[in-house]
């Protein structure tokens, strides 16, 4: 479904160049959860925001469905292709209601039954229509996280991007979106591919994943081999080590604090 | 533990708004010793808004009212504005979330430390900074000489908390409330900030109450925790006994969490009584 060959994103020129992605390559078979995994500045939203067409492709192929992407991308990609930002209180419009947010990909795709398709999108998202008619602030963080979820859903894309879907939420919301997420994936046949510094979201909801550091990836690896401990990457295991708590006589990560 | 450092009885806070009246915090009790307590609770909970009101931090037009709040003997109700100032970054002190937003952005983080602790401490300059090197040193910095000149967009996140850190106990300070210290910050950096803050309260014998959403975080580093829901205190418990939670409200918080060691699919979600709320 998805192919990333030798990815390189670089801002600026000269003193000012940021090697942001340095040759990453993977790739998503279609129906597959796929995640990416990383502290901040790893480039693991880079490469997301690569696939999409908002940041650079310096060099490198990224072909979706066997075609190479063209820059910009075309419509057709936006409906194979869309992504779900972080924090919902900032992706949605906050003077567009919930009506209008999710029109609005309709008309620029020329879709019709505007109304039977945002109706349907809510109910796929658990919100009823009481919802339609809503400003964002009068919406909690989850039902905004769902509205933005709807949003890209609604043009029944096969790829979804998910950038740290549930990071902005409460624990209880995490769990809630994350149940929608694995549901949809089920229903509708979507392929994901998911950007999370937090390995035991990656791990329930994707099958594979590669870890990521200073924009170079460090590992592939698959949930299963997570679960059993059976990294064999130092900075895996330090990540697992980070994502089990706060342990008083644990050796500190190596030559973290960077920066 | 013979006299409690901070002693609250029935804290309320109310915000008075147009809409009717808000009471963010409904009578929530706690005595603390030099120890480690965790408040931990989802947004909204009120854990953020009880931290600020034991440093009178309270933004208008928010109205504190309880039956004792103390400080090591002080009523911190009754306390004239300059008792509270010397107090407040004093013997108690108060780390934030984001370093982005709490640090001063046109002065170096050298001078921010100078700063408090020359609002605290009768002392010269050249002592004042001697001893703001110690504290960017004691919270590991690699080259403390070349932070104290930085400002704070010049650093990373992990190095903005650990210098507010820095900021914070530079005055020797009793009590240390921290809301939510890591939330901003990456999990590797979150647990060396983690580190760095334990060796400190651990060797000054400071109480200390950690504020945080982070369950899993508060109990493998707290002693005691006080979970939160809507405005009370609805358990507390030892941090190692945190499995054997009795209210709904916290066995649920824990569950609804992925976790690397088993696989729950759907996860269970919260389903809120509204009886918890009363």
């Amino acid at each position: 479904m998805l192919d990333i060959q030798k990815l390189q994103v670089v801002f600026g020129t000269g003193r000012l160049r940021v090697d942001a992605v340095k040759d990453v390559s993977f790739h998503v078979e279609p129906g597959e959860a796929y995640g990416l995994v990383g502290e901040s500045g790893s480039g693991k939203s880079t490469v997301l925001r690569a696939i999409c067409g908002l940041a650079p492709i310096t060099s490198g192929r990224v072909l979706v469905d066997g075609a190479e992407v063209t820059t910009p991308r075309s419509k057709a990609f936006y409906r194979t292709v869309q992504m779900v930002f972080q924090d919902p209180y900032a992706s949605l419009h906050p003077r567009h209601t919930v009506d209008r947010t999710l029109s609005e990909p309709l008309a620029i795709h020329g879709e019709k039954d505007t109304e039977t398709r945002i109706l349907q999108a809510l109910r796929e998202v658990g919100l009823g229509p009481s919802f339609r008619f809503r400003y964002p602030h009068q919406l909690s963080g989850g039902q905004r996280q769902r509205i933005a979820i709807a949003r890209a859903l609604i043009l029944r894309p096969k790829v979804l991007l998910l950038d740290e879907p549930t990071s902005a939420l409460d624990a209880s919301v995490q769990a809630e979106i994350l149940n929608l997420l694995d549901d949809l994936r089920r229903k509708m046949g979507l392929t994901y591919i998911l950007v999370s510094h937090d390995l035991a979201v990656v791990a329930h909801l994707c099958e594979r994943l590669l870890v990521m550091r200073h924009g170079e990836a460090v590992e592939e690896t698959t949930s299963a081999a997570l679960r059993s401990g059976a990294a064999s990457n130092e900075y895996t295991q330090s990540l697992i080590q980070a994502s089990q708590g706060f342990t008083r006589n644990a050796k500190p990560p190596l030559q973290s604090l960077a920066g | 533990m013979t006299k409690p450092l901070l002693d609250v009885e029935d804290l309320r806070v109310r915000f008075h708004l147009r809409t009717g009246t808000v009471e963010a915090v409904r009578g929530v009790t706690l005595q603390l010793g030099r120890e480690r307590l965790g408040i931990v609770g989802e947004s909204g909970s009120g854990k953020s808004q009880t931290g600020r009101a034991i440093l009178g931090l309270t933004p208008p037009p928010g109205e504190v009212t309880a039956k004792r709040l103390a400080f090591d003997g002080i009523d911190l109700l009754t306390a004239s504005k300059r008792t509270l100032r010397t107090l407040r970054g004093g013997r108690i002190s108060m780390v934030m979330q984001d370093p982005k937003y709490s640090l001063n952005p046109v002065m170096t983080i050298g001078e921010q430390i100078i700063e408090a602790y020359q609002a605290h401490a009768k002392a010269g300059r050249g002592e004042a900074r001697d001893k703001a090197l110690a504290m960017l040193e004691a919270v590991k910095m690699r080259d403390p000489a070349r932070v104290f000149s930085l400002y704070p967009h010049e650093v990373s996140g992990g190095m903005g908390q650990r210098a507010m850190i820095a900021m914070m106990l530079v005055t020797d300070p009793d009590l240390l409330i921290a809301d939510e210290p890591t939330s901003a910050l990456d999990v590797t950096v979150s647990m060396e900030v983690l580190r760095i803050l334990d060796e400190l309260v651990t060797e000054r014998g400071m109480g200390l109450i950690f504020i945080s959403h982070d369950l899993k975080l508060v109990s493998s580093f707290c002693d005691r925790v006080l979970v939160m829901y809507a405005g009370r205190v609805v358990e507390e418990l030892e941090a190692k006994n945190l499995r054997e939670a009795k209210h709904p409200y916290t066995q649920g918080l824990m569950r609804c969490l992925p976790t690397l060691a088993d696989d729950v699919r759907p996860l269970p979600t919260l389903n809120r009584d509204p009886a918890w709320a009363l």
